[in-house]
């Protein structure tokens, strides 16, 4: 074979040569182009173009919010310019900032879809990794949300006044910065703090705990759900609360004042009243913290470009936890005599099979996986979140509905349907969490019809206690429902889960989506797959409603119950069906299901 | 007796691509078994197909004289996996993790708990009962998917790289427990990239290249064919008689092409 015809190796001795500018803008488009690949590859495999239009209605739906916001920003800003109010634009840069960090904690740090801690291995230069780190943290949709939305604010003001527009701009492009470098500064320091699962795990019960408690508090204090009341005592306890944070805003105005949101206003306020020079020390206050923010990130960045090792092994190694008295060398340890575990199952395998006996096995089978199922949602509080918040939510929906008096007839179905809404979804990707343990239902000796029944009976228990919730608090709060539509909703979301069962399992296993454990799982099935789950819910709630209307105006709601019963029965017999050819479908489908749930990172 | 592994045609293509072409192996009951090939020869495949994970595309699968695909129930009761990627739940605890395994293949609770206790003191992993897998080192998960794969007593064991990451001391660990089962009659069938291990531990091996079976048959066998395949030299040369002794990285090299190869470090003249 031929020699290849390269330059002789240098010798060891030679100078180096001087790595330059063209080589680093290389790495860029490197790493841009690794990105685009990745994404394009994960769109590419098999049913990616399902998948490829489930994200593009997700992404119109979030286009059309985003240019809601930017609407509501634009106009916020053009009032407030227009009626002299300029420096209340202050609150509209904290609803900014504020939006922006909501969206990067729901959206996650999703541009980075591979680890860029790799980078260290390359030949590059501690500012350029930070360069690299900073230019594409800065592309996530928060931020870019974050940044048009001050865009629009400047817009707003400059059609309003525009002898202002060159400050609005000036000011707002200040503040986007400070914006976005503060949420990059924060989740760098928070991938630093939060570099063991404990810490997470903690970290992430104090958010969701925040977050139900906000949810409480927003309904029960928010005027906007007790209008009607004003007798009551949620809005005596709404009126407290406003008066509470009117005092909370006044006292800490002095602080407030020099933070980015109220300097970039008070700059505008200064260009407003013709003093140019004040103008320009607010904004390079606001710069100022923008620079801030970067240092404290670049500080990050290169502590990490020098090879911080941040992970559970290295902490491990750090503290190492043993426990000398029971510590016993592997070596030591012996097989006692059941080590010889005569066939056990072999032996039951000869024996012959009684009906009993299978039922006796499944029930275990059921058991077993279902127990472990618990254990997982017990132990991730990602997953704990997305289980508890829709009975939180209801729960919380149900009782402002039922206070509300007059709705004992829809009160309970809507709540159900709500329920349904949030549960369905769920069924859509059964085996999503289960990484490789996936391969353990495919060479153990069990059906995978049972496996599967197993993990659908999370989503029976689910919705059953759900509803049994629902349920009680209607009745306490609005009296108890009447027995016809009861047991008409009962059925009803018997149907409609049996229903969704049948197709959640087929997608679970053809179409599944991994998730990791490690985050907070709000997003527990594919875009795709959600919104198959909505359309049969929408569905199903037509046929409800058609039902009714039949029944009532045949004057004959008694049949109402007798329908939805027929509905339900018809559906569960599906999924019994669907049940018996469930083992023959995974077998044809192990390859996607495996593919998916077993890949790496 | 039936053999405890055996093949027919076993066939698996991917998009027109034969990972696995038309194999049969037939494995004895009580051979340790090392099955080897190249990178990307299709160990694997075959692995998942003998083991339900993954459909053939044709051809026939037989676990102790019973048909994997006509009576898969039967044949994985008595067969135990470490597959690629070891199969773990991470979020539960070795303990629970054991005890899940346990039920799945039909053991009562009593058996499975003290089956699980006495493996996790055997892989000396009891003192970790309490941590998650997640927070496991690659050898220790190894170590788990092991002591999951043999919890009920398998006849027929596969093991995919079990011994991958697995330090030095765990490593004899494990040997001596595979080698203790093999001497009880189980069969396995382990597939390795470490040729010293699989020397020291096979009886019999099969070797894969390009996604045909190119060698198979006991250790001794695969010498005397690569010695008839060796030019004469040693014949004439007693001293070079220690061909006898072909080692398995010699007989895998020779039969896999390898000795053929250009060495790389003659070609790539730019590295240092």
């Amino acid at each position: 074979m031929a020699e290849l015809e390269t330059p002789s190796p240098p010798s060891p001795h030679a100078p180096a040569v001087a790595w330059t500018p063209t080589q680093t803008r290389a790495q860029f488009a490197a790493i841009a182009w690794l990105r685009w690949r990745i994404t394009v590859n994960s769109l590419s495999r098999r049913g990616g173009a399902g998948e490829l239009a489930g994200r593009a209605v997700t992404t119109l739906i979030f286009l059309a919010i985003l240019i809601l916001w930017l609407g509501g920003a634009g106009v916020g800003g053009f009032l407030f310019a227009s009626h002299a109010h300029i420096y209340r634009i202050a609150w509209l840069l904290w609803g900014i900032f504020l939006l922006c960090q909501i969206l990067n904690i729901q959206f996650g740090q999703r541009a980075t879809n591979f680890d860029p801690t790799q980078l260290i291995r390359f030949p590059m230069r501690a500012g350029t990794y930070v360069e690299i780190r900073l230019f594409f943290g800065m592309l996530t949709a928060a931020n870019v949300t974050g940044t048009l939305m001050a865009a629009a604010v400047a817009g707003g003001i400059t059609i309003a006044a525009p002898a202002l527009g060159l400050y609005a701009f000036l000011a707002m492009a200040a503040f986007a910065a400070a914006n976005a470098l503060f949420s990059r500064m924060i989740f760098a320091w928070v991938d630093r703090w939060l570099s063991t699962r404990r810490a997470r795990e903690a970290v992430t019960a104090l958010l969701l705990a925040f977050s139900l408690v906000a949810q409480w508090a927003n309904f029960t204090f928010n005027p906007a759900y007790n209008n009607h009341h004003h007798g009551t005592h949620a809005y005596q306890l709404s009126q407290q609360h406003q008066a509470w944070v009117s005092h909370l805003i006044q006292s800490s105005g002095p602080v407030l004042a020099m933070l980015p949101p109220h300097l970039a206003a008070a700059s505008l306020t200064a260009a407003e009243h013709g003093d140019p020079l004040r103008f320009l020390a607010d904004s390079l206050a606001v710069a100022a913290y923008a620079a801030l923010f970067l240092l404290v990130f670049a500080l990050r960045m290169l502590k990490e470009f020098r090879g911080e090792t941040l992970s559970e092994a290295a902490d491990g190694v750090r503290k190492p936890k043993t426990n000398s008295a029971k510590l016993r060398p592997a070596s030591t340890a012996v097989f006692t005599q059941s080590a010889l575990w005569p066939a056990e199952p072999a032996a039951r395998a000869s024996a012959p099979v009684k009906p009993a006996a299978c039922q006796s096995r499944l029930l275990e089978l059921v058991v077993t996986v279902l127990s472990k199922e618990i254990l997982y949602a017990r132990r991730n509080m990602g997953i704990l979140y997305g289980l508890l918040m829709p009975i939180f939510l209801v729960l919380i929906f149900a009782s402002r509905f039922a206070s509300l008096g007059n709705s004992a007839l829809w009160t309970f179905p809507a709540a159900v349907g709500y329920s349904l809404l949030v549960i369905c979804p769920l069924t859509y990707n059964i085996f999503g969490l289960d990484g490789p343990g996936v391969q353990i239902f495919f060479f153990a000796p069990v059906r995978l019809r049972d496996v599967v029944l197993a993990k659908n009976m999370l989503g029976v228990v689910l919705a059953v206690f759900e509803i049994v919730l629902i349920f009680l608090l209607i009745a306490e709060m609005a009296g108890v429902p009447s027995p016809k539509i009861t047991l008409a909703t009962l059925f009803w979301a018997a149907g409609t889960l049996a229903l969704n069962l049948i197709f959640g399992n087929r997608r679970s296993i053809a179409s599944p989506k991994r998730i990791d454990p490690q985050r907070v799982a709000r997003k527990q099935t594919s875009p795709l797959s959600a919104l198959i789950s909505l359309a049969f819910l929408i569905l199903c709630a037509g046929l409800a409603v058609l039902l009714y209307g039949l029944c009532f105006s045949l004057h004959a709601l008694w049949a109402l119950p007798l329908a939805m019963a027929l509905f339900a029965g018809i559906s569960v017999a599906a999924y019994a069906q669907s049940l018996r050819s469930m083992d023959e479908y995974a077998l044809q489908h192990r390859e996607d299901l495996m593919r998916e749930i077993c890949k790496l990172g | 007796m039936p053999p405890a592994i055996a093949t027919h045609a076993l066939t698996r293509s991917f998009d027109g691509f034969t990972a696995v072409d038309h194999i049969d192996l037939a494995v004895e009951a009580g051979q340790f078994f090392g099955f080897l090939g190249p990178n990307g020869a299709g160990k694997s495949t075959t692995i998942k197909m003998l083991t339900g994970l993954l459909a053939p595309s044709s051809g026939a699968v037989q676990i102790l004289g019973q048909d994997l695909f006509y009576n898969p129930i039967e044949v994985k009761r008595h067969i135990g996996v470490v597959p690629e990627g070891m199969a773990l739940f991470t979020r539960l605890t070795a303990l629970e993790y054991l005890r899940f395994v346990g039920r799945m293949y039909g053991l009562d609770k009593a058996t499975t708990e003290q089956r699980a206790e006495e493996l996790l003191e055997f892989m000396g992993l009891s003192d970790q009962s309490r941590k998650l897998i997640a927070d496991y080192s690659h050898g220790m998960s190894k170590k788990l998917a092991l002591a999951a794969a043999v919890i009920h007593g398998p006849k027929v064991l596969f093991l995919d790289e079990p011994f991958e990451g697995v330090d030095a001391i765990a490593a004899g660990t494990l040997k001596a427990m595979l080698q203790g089962m093999i001497a009880r009659g189980a069969t396995i069938f382990l597939t390795s990239h470490v040729l010293e291990i699989v020397e020291r531990l096979c009886s019999h091996v099969a070797i894969i290249n390009h996604g045909q079976i190119v060698a198979h048959g006991s250790l001794e066998e695969l010498r005397a064919g690569v010695q008839a395949r060796l030019p004469l030299h040693g014949a004439a040369d007693p001293e070079n008689s220690a061909e006898a002794n072909l080692t398995l990285e010699q007989i895998f090299l020779n039969v896999v092409g390898g000795a053929s190869a250009a060495r790389p470090e003659q070609e790539l003249t730019w590295l240092s």
